[in-house]
């Protein structure tokens, strides 16, 4: 390839490539190449949004174009699919792990933060690992107890397991924005006689808001979009939205305009909380690794 | 209260709900793997089997290592797609400007979607007579035309690897962008002035800097890739027969199907170890730095 330059080209060509014209060439060719990968990250995104407005006549159809109908909307929360109710199950599930999570792991990113503790690195690296253990050996333990608890079927029982994928990540991330607060104003503080509770109270926790915030949407995110326990431990009184997408597969097929409907009401919410946070989403997700 | 104290009561909560939500059904699930598990039955686990389960998996159970087979070629094809085409559109958007930081911003709403949504849009995409994508690749292939994608073992295969792919493409590019990001710019001007091509600055001088974060991304995405469940249930539910049925697939087939929850068990643990391996060179990564 880098041999090609070498080589003389033969008249009008060579001329033609030369310096500016060459370098707006590959401008368009990268901008199309850019312009065809949105493309492709969108049309999912956007196939559902259409279909969502489709009658369930056109959405049988291939158009682009078509009379677009409001009635998907109301029909899914009409019986026998009754989406209010996984609705409400969802914004209860990932709000309540959300409210005990972000406390206790805001607690100990301080500590972690701050101090040096016996076998500190070896807690990191545990609360690490439980992040990459597959949901699938979680579940079973608690399938079984939950069975035995008469907890199956519970907006309880799936919180406390939905603290399982949550916790690691809330306290990843909460270390990362305390450990960028600068010490100064904390150790002024001290000086001036605070105890280190009305430090944390009165210092550390306004200037760790707008984190504490941003660890909150991620997690709230997760915990809705959590699939797998929700599965194995709900089949009628607390499923989920992710789950409620199967009540949509009828014995006539799928029920595709439906199913585009619901599936608007789980990501709207969804892209919205992460357009908000977007700045911190990889940080999140790589817990550390990556900053 | 001293420091020494608060330091850790603070840890305490965080440390309790950890081990209770993570670390002690881990455990409890290497207990059960060691006994005959079923769920129909009223006492549970009931008889010790020690190994028995384990070698009843790699002796008597061909949907084992097919599930083994399938988890192992996913992981293995997402992983290097997911790598390549990332590498190649963080490389296209780095620059930054209106259009690149623009599709930057879109690159996040695949990745708040959640997975089984996107195994929903793709069984939708590929429906033989009305998905879009089934009508496209028809066109550009014709011998793929009005093609059951998801009832052909080996092109279900490949849509499950298209969603993966579809779904992890935005994330590591984002990653990677923050990794080309913190490469020195003076050392690929550098390598320009001496006059190197493009190709042998982003080989020579890009490529090596940005080992690290590859490195990271490679290891989790790997890991997520051998966990991956929600978009395989969705899609294809592990069929035609088992061509898709991933390991995860396989554990919660066996145990809420068939109700064998501690041969189930076993298996996961089987998933475990790998995982463990994988996460102890992740956890290298992490703490280097420090």
């Amino acid at each position: 390839m880098s041999e090609q330059s070498a080589v003389p080209t033969t008249g009008a060509n060579s001329e033609f490539w030369t310096g500016k014209r060459k370098q707006r060439f590959w401008r368009m060719i990268q901008a199309i190449l850019i312009l065809i990968a949105a493309f492709i990250m969108l049309i999912p995104i956007i196939w559902i949004f259409l279909a969502a407005f489709k009658s369930h006549v056109e959405v049988y159809q291939l158009r682009l174009f078509f009379t677009p109908t409001l009635e998907n909307f109301g029909t899914v929360f009409e019986q026998p699919y009754d989406l209010g109710a996984k609705l409400y199950n969802s914004t209860i599930v990932a709000f309540v792990t959300v409210i005990f999570a972000i406390p206790i792991a805001t607690m100990a990113a301080y500590s972690f933060s701050r101090f040096t503790l016996k076998f500190e690195t070896t807690i990191l690296v545990v609360i690490l690992a439980t992040q990459f253990v597959p949901a699938v050996v979680i579940i079973l333990p608690f399938f079984i107890m939950f069975r035995d608890l008469g907890l199956l079927d519970t907006r309880i029982g799936l919180i406390m397991v939905n603290l399982a994928i949550v916790m690691p990540f809330a306290i990843w991330m909460i270390k990362g924005f305390i450990d960028g607060i600068p010490l100064d104003t904390e150790e002024a503080a001290m000086v001036d006689g605070s105890s280190r509770l009305q430090v944390i109270k009165n210092i550390v926790l306004p200037m760790a808001a707008p984190g504490l915030v941003t660890a909150s949407i991620f997690c709230f995110i997760l915990a809705w979009n959590e699939f797998l326990f929700a599965l194995f431990l709900t089949n009628r009184e607390a499923v989920t939205l992710p789950i409620g997408l199967a009540l949509f597969r009828g014995e006539e097929g799928d029920l595709w305009n439906l199913l585009s409907a619901a599936g608007i009401i789980i990501m709207l919410p969804m892209f919205i909380l992460a357009l908000a946070i977007r700045k911190y989403f990889v940080q999140g997700m790589t817990m550390g690794a990556v900053r | 209260m001293r420091d020494q104290t608060l330091k850790y009561l603070l840890v305490v909560p965080a440390v309790l709900v950890v081990f209770a939500t993570a670390v002690w059904p881990l455990i409890e699930s290497l207990r059960f793997s060691f006994y005959q598990g079923r769920t129909d039955r009223g006492d549970f686990p009931q008889n010790w089997l020690g190994f028995e389960n384990y070698t009843w998996a790699f002796l008597y159970e061909p949907a084992f290592w097919n599930s083994v087979w399938v988890t192992g070629l996913y992981t293995v094809i997402t992983v290097a797609l997911t790598t390549l085409f990332a590498l190649g559109l963080a490389m296209l958007l780095a620059p930054g400007g209106k259009l690149r930081s623009g599709v930057q911003t879109l690159l996040i709403l695949p990745f708040a979607m959640s997975p089984a949504l996107i195994g929903v849009s793709f069984r939708f995409m590929f429906n033989p007579e009305f998905g879009l994508f089934d009508a496209f690749f028809g066109v550009v292939f014709p011998p793929l035309a009005d093609v059951s994608w998801l009832a052909d073992p080996d092109l279900a295969f490949a849509v499950i690897v298209m969603a993966d792919v579809w779904g992890w493409i935005p994330f590591l590019t984002l990653v990677l962008i923050g990794g080309l990001a913190s490469v020195p710019q003076d050392t690929i001007e550098a390598a320009q002035v001496d006059g190197a091509s493009g190709w042998r600055v982003f080989k020579d001088v890009t490529l090596p800097q940005l080992m690290p974060v590859l490195a990271v991304v490679i290891i989790l995405k790997a890991i997520f890739s051998l966990k991956t469940f929600d978009q395989v249930f969705m899609l294809t539910n592990g069929g035609p027969g088992t061509a898709t049925q991933t390991l995860s697939h396989y554990i919660y087939i066996t145990s809420t199907r068939y109700g064998q929850v501690g041969y189930a068990a076993s298996v996961a643990w089987l998933m475990v170890i790998p995982m463990l391996v994988l996460t102890y060179f992740y956890a290298k990564f992490v703490f280097k730095k420090d």
